[in-house]
Order: C-alpha cells, then sequence, then structure tokens
C-alpha cells in the first residue's frame, strides 16, 4: 500500500512537471518527429519504387520507436540522479523508508509508463506522416515493450550506480547509446544466441506483431520466455550491480553529491 | 531517543586516510534539542550523515528510538526526518503544497491523510499566500522553511537539521528558531542540529555536544556551560596606568590574560582555569601597588565558550 501512495506521488509529480514545463515537452516531441521525417524523406529518396520500400518503412517506423523508448530506459536513470543530485534532492529520495531501491524503480517505471504514452502519440503521427498503418495490439506489445525494456534498464541501472561514485558519466551516456542500435539490429536469423542479448529477441518480436499483427498467444511459448528471461534477468543483474555502487558510495560519502 | 555509540568514520583513498569522526558518542533524549558544534571539517556533517543512513560508519553504532541504523536501516528512517542542504531540499519546480504532498507520498502516506497537516504547516511557516506558487519563485528563507515543513510532513519523531539558519535574515532566522522551539517542546520532537550560529543554539538547544577533529570534546548542557564559563571569567579596571614590568609579569603568568590601556586606567580580561589563579593575580596587583577600581565577573557568550574549548583553552 506504502509503494503504491509512492508510485502515485511520483506519478502526479512527473505529471506536473510536464505540464508546468510544457514548452520543453512539445519540444521533446517535435524534435523527435523531425528526426524521424529527415530519416523517413532519406529512405523514400533512396527506396522508393523498390520491392524493399514498404518493408523498410514498417521496419523503420518500429525501429524509431523502441529506439526512441530504449534510449529513455537507458539514460533515465542516470539523468534522475544526477539531476536529483545537482538539485539537493537525492539525499531525501535515498532517505524514503520504503527503500532507495525501490524507490528508484518506482521512479523509472513511472518515466516509462510517461515516455510510452508519448511514444504512441509519436507513432500516430508517423503513421500518418508514412500512410502506413500498423497493427497495435495493446495486449501483445505492451508486455513485450515492458520485458524488453526491462532488459534495457538493467543496464540503466549499472550507468546510474556508475554516476552515483562518478558523478559525470554523460560522455559514457552518449558513446554507449549507440550500443543500442547494434542490439536492436543484432543479426538473430544467423546466430540465434544473440536472443539472449537485451532488446534484440524482444524488438523481433514487436516489429512481428507490429506489422504481421502477430498476436502475444500466437507466439511460440520459448520465444516469450526468452524475452521474459532476459528482461528480468538483465534488470535484476544490473540492480545488483546498482545495489554494489550504492553500497560504495554510501561508504565514500558521496551519495547526494555532485 | 538517539544512540550513537563509538561512531568512527574512515574516508580511505589511494594516497590518504581521513579520520572524519573518531570514537563519537552521545545520546539525546525524546523532545530534546541538541546543537552539534565544531568548527568547520571538525566532522559534523559526517555524524549527521550516519545518522540517516547516507554514510556508511567504519565501526560504532547508532539507534533511533532502538532500531539500529545499520542493521535496519528502513525501519530508523521512518523515525527520522533530515534537512540537509537547506532550501536545496525541495523541489524548485513544485509548490509548496505540492513539495509537501511529494515527500509525504515518499514516505508512503496518503495525501488524504496528511491534507490538514499540510494547511497547518502551511500556517506555522506563513507561506499560505505561497502555496500555490513555484518554490523557485519563494525568497531563500521560504525555501529553507518550506525544507523544514517538508521534513516535518514526514511525522516522524527525529529531527536532523545541518546549518538551518544558513543564510537566513534576522527575522526569517527568529522565526524558524520558534519553530524549532515549539517543534520540541510542544510537538515533543527531538532535534539534533548543526549550525555555525552561537545565537541558535543558545535560543534554541537544551545541550551542545562539541566536536573537535572527529572527536567530542564537550557534551553539556548550554546553561551549564554559560555557568561554567561565567564563574572563571573576570574583568579587571585599575586606576591609572599599568607599569611594564607588571604587564610582562601578567603576560608571562597567565595564558588567557587581555591588557588594555587607556590614559587613566589598564583593564585586565582574564579567564581563570583554577581558581587559585585569582589569588595569585590579586598578589601580583598588590605587589605593584596597583589600585583595583572594581572586579566584574563576565558573562561569557557561547561563541567565547565554544572557541575556547575548541582551543584547548579550557
Amino acid at each position: 500500500m506504502a509503494t503504491l501512495i509512492m508510485i502515485k506521488a511520483m506519478f502526479k509529480r512527473y505529471a506536473i512537471e510536464l505540464r508546468r514545463y510544457w514548452f520543453n515537452t512539445l519540444s521533446m516531441l517535435v524534435s523527435f518527429y523531425l528526426i524521424f521525417i529527415l530519416m523517413f524523406y532519406g529512405i523514400q529518396s533512396l527506396a522508393e519504387g523498390t520491392a524493399q520500400f514498404g518493408g523498410a518503412l514498417n521496419g523503420m517506423v518500429v525501429g524509431f520507436m523502441v529506439f526512441y523508448l530504449t534510449v529513455y530506459a537507458y539514460a533515465e536513470l542516470s539523468w534522475v540522479l544526477v539531476g536529483e543530485a545537482s538539485q539537493g534532492t537525492l539525499e531525501q529520495l535515498s532517505m524514503s523508508p520504503l527503500g532507495f531501491g525501490r524507490v528508484l524503480i518506482a521512479r523509472i517505471f513511472v518515466a516509462l509508463i510517461f515516455r510510452m504514452a508519448i511514444m504512441f502519440l509519436l507513432l500516430l503521427l508517423m503513421m500518418w506522416t508514412t500512410g502506413r498503418w500498423l497493427h497495435f495490439d495493446l495486449l501483445t506489445v505492451i508486455p513485450l515493450l515492458l520485458f524488453t525494456m526491462a532488459s534495457v534498464q538493467g543496464i540503466g541501472f549499472v550507468m546510474g550506480g556508475l554516476a552515483l561514485v562518478f558523478k559525470q558519466v554523460q560522455a559514457a551516456l552518449g558513446i554507449l547509446q549507440f550500443l543500442f542500435v547494434g542490439l536492436i539490429a543484432a543479426p538473430i536469423e544467423q546466430f540465434p544466441v544473440l536472443k539472449l542479448l537485451p532488446l534484440s529477441w524482444g524488438t523481433r518480436l514487436i516489429g512481428d506483431s507490429m506489422i504481421n499483427g502477430t498476436r502475444l498467444w500466437n507466439i511460440p511459448t520459448s520465444d516469450l520466455l526468452i524475452v521474459g528471461g532476459t528482461g528480468i534477468g538483465y534488470f535484476a543483474a544490473g540492480f545488483v550491480v546498482f545495489k554494489f555502487l550504492e553500497h560504495m558510495a554510501r561508504d565514500r560519502g558521496l551519495l547526494g553529491h555532485y | 531517543m538517539v544512540r550513537v555509540d563509538e561512531l568512527t568514520k574512515v574516508y580511505r583513498s589511494r594516497r590518504e586516510r581521513v579520520v572524519a569522526v573518531d570514537h563519537v558518542s552521545f545520546e539525546v533524549g525524546v523532545g530534546e534539542v541538541v546543537g552539534l558544534l565544531g568548527p568547520n571539517g571538525a566532522g559534523k556533517t559526517t555524524t549527521i550523515k550516519s545518522l540517516c543512513t547516507l554514510v556508511r560508519p567504519t565501526s560504532g553504532s547508532i539507534a533511533i528510538g532502538g532500531d539500529d541504523v545499520l542493521r535496519h536501516p528502513r525501519r530508523a528512517l521512518k523515525r527520522i526526518a533530515a534537512v540537509l542542504e537547506g532550501n536545496r531540499n525541495i523541489y524548485w519546480r513544485l509548490s509548496p503544497r505540492e513539495n509537501m504532498e511529494f515527500f509525504s507520498g515518499l514516505q508512503g502516506l496518503p495525501t488524504r491523510q496528511v491534507r490538514p497537516l499540510i494547511e497547518e504547516l502551511l500556517e506555522r511557516f506563513r507561506l499560505g499566500a505561497k502555496a500555490d506558487t513555484s518554490a523557485r519563485k519563494l525568497s531563500r528563507g521560504m525555501q529553507q522553511k518550506l525544507a523544514v515543513a517538508c521534513a516535518l510532513i514526514k511525522q516522524t519523531d527525529v529531527l536532523l537539521l545541518d546549518e538551518p539558519t544558513l543564510g537566513l535574515d534576522v527575522e526569517t532566522s527568529y522565526e524558524l528558531r520558534e519553530a524549532l522551539k515549539g517543534m520540541a517542546h510542544n510537538d515533543g520532537r527531538t532535534i539534533l542540529l548543526s549550525t555555525h550560529d552561537m545565537n541558535v543554539v543558545q535560543d534554541v538547544c537544551d545541550r551542545v555536544v562539541i566536536i573537535h577533529e572527529g572527536k567530542v570534546v564537550t557534551d553539556d548542557k548550554v546553561a551549564n556551560l554559560l555557568d561554567v564559563f561565567r564563574a572563571r571569567a573576570y574583568r579587571f579596571v585599575l586606576e591609572g596606568r599599568l607599569d611594564d614590568k607588571t604587564c610582562r609579569h601578567l603576560d608571562s603568568s597567565f595564558d588567557l590574560l587581555t591588557l588594555h590601556h587607556t590614559d587613566h586606567r589598564s583593564e585586565i580580561e582574564v579567564e581563570f582555569l583554577e581558581s587559585t589563579m585569582l589569588y595569585r593575580l590579586m598578589d601580583v596587583l598588590r605587589e605593584s601597588g596597583a589600585v583595583i577600581e572594581s572586579i566584574d565577573r563576565q558573562d561569557p557568550n557561547l561563541e567565547e565558550i565554544f572557541l575556547s574549548i575548541v582551543r584547548g583553552n579550557h
């Protein structure tokens, strides 16, 4: 019950900040949409008229959507920690009797829900722009997205832990972002073992659902287990590393410093 | 309520080993206001941060209401609220009301339950007129009061405050001091505060713990300290100017002695570590033929006492 109250408080704060700083929210939406438009016309000029054009566009829409969520799922925690530390409020978060880890999980969960809502809006815009309307079965896409993003958040926890100890991790965050492009486009067909990487297999299943209309109950159980297992596994492993680094930060008296 | 036992914190790096807190022990009773004093780098903030689990001690133990902070941090944190960064401990993008709602939620307290308390705190800290204004638009004093209100909304038994009046104007500092007194004496809250402002200590605290170079050098009631030092400090006014030989004699015989001369009189301010020293001084003056116009026992302020203690002159 107390955790639900805390999550509700997080939701409320997030919503207030998005509304109060609407220009920031709007500019984020517009900039992502502009990037998409540039990519769309790029692909159109290169591939229009070819047999692959439709598939390339569909893939781009799904890939862009997943990449948008991935970037935030991965970097959100580090941004939160660095931002709260520089504001002077991180110590307050870490002093919650509900536990620092639980507070941060709630914080990134709330952020993910808001990002997903924003992404759906962007998706509608993208589909309207391309004229290609994809399948969007909520019961299939949302669970797949949650588990796929959980694996990315595991890496985000490692980066967040490093941010607690080393403070300035923005450079590493920026560079590692490109790693996710590789994970999204990993050659799983040639090397099935790559399904165990974070993000890779989940992205394929999301793409399959949105492009071909595959429903959750039509996806083989083994595939779902891989997505669920990698999601939970990477998230848990990342959280363990985070707790270790948090311990180190408390030991060195660095928690809350900026 | 708060028990710190042999608390030690050593910061280690490749190059050096810094003992920030060295076997510090003290207790704070229910409803007591204790001032944690010490020069910069004495170990006050490390002690306070250890109490609220932000720093992991190297050794020693801390208990809040009987709960071991190291073994059961979450249980202990239910009893502690802290203001460690003054006006930076709040969300500047949120209004005072939204801040208090958020911090109560962080504690797992439902908004519906704390709403009457929010209104009471807005009233108590005179923030009512700005209740729905972004905190960034408030004055520093208002932000600082809001930070304390956000700590109070957590409804904990213990309040830890690091420099609560730093940078505040006289009026706001007075308001905050009155509020702190009210919290301790009317609400029965236990307060541990670190400060450099001796007015705050003298006005608000029942007891002081003075830390110097990581060690507790004094742990006593404020009234006791003032009494002890009052009994030791004297001011002698002498007719005429003391001769140079006697001045040199006094300088060499008494460590804590200051001489002031005017054309027609001399003044001696002196602190005695032993009562026999008073007689020795009287002897020196009598031998020099000085005429004593008056002798006053001086009322030292807490700042002088603090300086005397940390300089080892006690």
